[in-house]
């Protein structure tokens, strides 16, 4: 390196690369979370063109359902790994049931009598019922999580990498891969596509479009069930946990497009990356900032704005 | 077959039927013609249940389907092929056909065999055959017309409803569609044909009925309607 530039903030910045691609691997973590949980906003989205603003309190309680499981099960004298893959399908089940619970009691009364702020009223109050639940049964105190994986993070050239954080990465990658593969191969998937691209023209073909979008709803808050589960270990777990995640996803689905598959992935780690780079290299207190600017950057650059009709018929 | 009995429907407080009576026997060509604004898609949306008829009663094989979803009406036999086509833009051709087949291939129909009716389809409209995987939002107005029609085909309905499917089609296809109708005819499929091209459609039809203002006007065997002077006078001089 140029010795004569020391001194200049540049410099600084990249003073080791090792540091730098440190503050990438959490961000790249952290960003395939707000990535999943996106994901789920876009599902509801496409079928109904409706959103569940409880997003981030479905990642609450689907990580604290897991928490329940998990310590039940290591109660029992399971391992944690074998207790956390065991406690999967049930957070699993679990995301499914209160999506469908969302949608029937917050959006599907609100979309038959064509109410635009009806649905948005429901989802967000449901969200703050939820929390109060989560606060009842499980305090407002924040709740360790036992890691399914070692605690120890592998040394790849230099930089520290925690085996949750892999995990957190493929446990992302693999759901938006199974839902593509749905999509795609099974008459069923094809189907909710087909309610994706006109709702009454799928009806005609024999599909029942209103359980199409429960479904969605349901694998909605699957999703963010699944990214509380692998966000926990790494985090504290608690009540409050999900609420500035599910904003911050909201950006991030805003950023990405709310119709593009991969959209999300890259809005995730755009926003993620940023996150820590500024937490590391200014201060971790403007943390939030750049995404808050991304996002204002991304609602006036594109002025048909969250549903504007260039977001929704991208093909 | 089917039989509609009075069927009262619109859209919101806005009444467009009022009070049509339409019978379509099994293994006939029954076509609704009028003029525009005259109800005829209003008439088969309320018929597959795409809105909800206020009163009335819509007989399909003698159960009364009138204000069932429309998911509901096309697993009992009903396959509606809409006007302006509304085929599936971001799937390809060949899903949007399975998807037609959606009722057989989830055990809510008789199975059959959907593969060789699918080939089916192709040999009956070899343009999509040489398409079959391309998106159906990019293909051009008359393919997807055929694509909408050989999709509601793939249900292989008991009752099948078009909606103008030669609209916005070349003379040419216009033809080509007209003789599928005419061969599908033949197959003995049970049909109620919208046109808008009176004349063509009495040409292939069993029986029409004439739609004025929302109410029957006339109707008859289609030889019949295609010699009378008002008939003549009314839809059939502009048409040709
Ligand atoms: N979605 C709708 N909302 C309100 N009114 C509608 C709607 N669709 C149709 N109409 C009205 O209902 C009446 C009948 O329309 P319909 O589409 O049934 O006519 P049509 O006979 O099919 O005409 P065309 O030959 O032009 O297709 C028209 O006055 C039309 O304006
Ligand atoms: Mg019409």
């Amino acid at each position: 390196m140029d010795l004569s530039l020391r001194g200049f903030p540049l410099v600084r910045v990249f003073t080791t690369m090792q540091n730098f691609f440190q503050i990438l691997v959490s961000g790249i973590s952290v960003g395939m979370i707000y990535g999943v949980i996106a994901f789920g906003y876009q599902l509801t989205f496409a079928t109904s063109k409706t959103l569940n603003f409880g997003q981030g309190e479905a990642l609450t309680l689907g990580a604290l359902v897991g928490l329940t499981v998990v310590n039940f099960l290591i109660g029992m004298k399971l391992g944690t790994f074998a207790a956390y893959l065991l406690a999967l399908p049930l957070v699993f089940a679990f995301g499914l049931a209160q999506g469908s619970v969302v949608e029937w009691l917050g959006v599907r009364q609100a979309m038959k009598t064509k109410s635009e702020a009806g649905w948005i009223m429901a989802t967000i109050a449901l969200g703050i019922i939820f929390k109060n639940l989560a606060e009842n049964i499980w305090g407002k105190d924040p709740l360790k999580f036992p890691s399914p994986l070692s605690e120890n993070p592998l040394t790849i050239m230099g930089v520290n990498i925690r085996p949750m954080e892999i995990a957190i990465v493929l446990g992302a990658l693999a759901m938006m891969l199974a839902v593509e593969l749905f999509n795609r191969r099974s008459i069923y998937g094809k189907a909710v596509v087909a309610t994706s691209n006109d709702r009454d023209a799928a009806g005609l073909m024999g599909i029942n479009t209103s359980l199409v979008i429960t479904f969605s709803y349901a694998l909605s808050s699957l999703s963010a069930a699944l990214a509380g589960v692998l966000v926990a270990p790494i985090t504290l777990t608690g009540a409050s946990m999900g609420a500035a995640l599910g904003l911050k996803a909201f950006a991030v689905a805003i950023i990405g497009g709310l119709s593009s598959g991969m959209g999300v992935v890259v809005g995730g780690l755009i926003l993620g990356i940023t996150e820590s780079l500024t937490g590391f290299y200014i201060d971790t207190g403007y943390k939030d900032v750049p995404g808050l600017i991304l996002l204002l950057l991304v609602l006036s650059l594109k002025p048909a704005g969250l549903f504007g009709k260039a977001a929704i018929k991208k093909v | 077959m089917l039989k509609v009995q009075n069927l009262v429907a619109g859209y919101g407080k806005v009444k467009v039927l009022h009070a049509v009576s339409i019978h379509v026997p099994k293994g006939q060509l029954v076509t609704l013609i009028g003029s525009n604004g005259a109800g005829k898609t209003t008439t088969l949306r309320a018929i597959s249940g795409m809105i909800k008829p206020e009163s009335g009663e819509i007989l399909l094989n003698g159960t009364n389907i009138a204000g069932m979803p429309s998911h509901e009406i096309t697993r009992l036999g009903m396959a509606h092929s809409p006007e302006g086509r509304r085929v599936f833009p971001t799937l390809p051709v060949t899903d949007n056909l399975l998807l037609g087949a959606f009722p057989r291939l989830t055990g809510a129909r008789p199975k059959g065999d959907v593969d060789t009716d699918l080939n089916r389809m192709f040999e009956l409209f070899p343009r999509l055959k040489e398409r079959k995987d391309q998106l159906a939002g990019t293909l051009s107005g008359g393919e997807q017309q055929m694509l909408a029609m050989a999709r509601a085909l793939m249900l292989q309905p008991e009752v099948l409803l078009l909606d103008e499917p030669s609209m916005g089609l070349a003379p040419r296809l216009v033809e080509e569609v007209f003789a599928t109708i005419a061969r599908l005819k033949t197959a003995k499929i049970t049909m109620l044909l919208v046109e808008q091209f009176a004349a063509a459609a009495l040409d292939v039809a069993d029986f029409g009925y004439v739609l004025e203002n929302g109410r029957l006007a006339g109707s008859g065997p289609a030889e019949k309607l295609k010699n009378d002077p008002a008939v003549r006078a009314a839809y059939l001089g502009a048409s040709h």
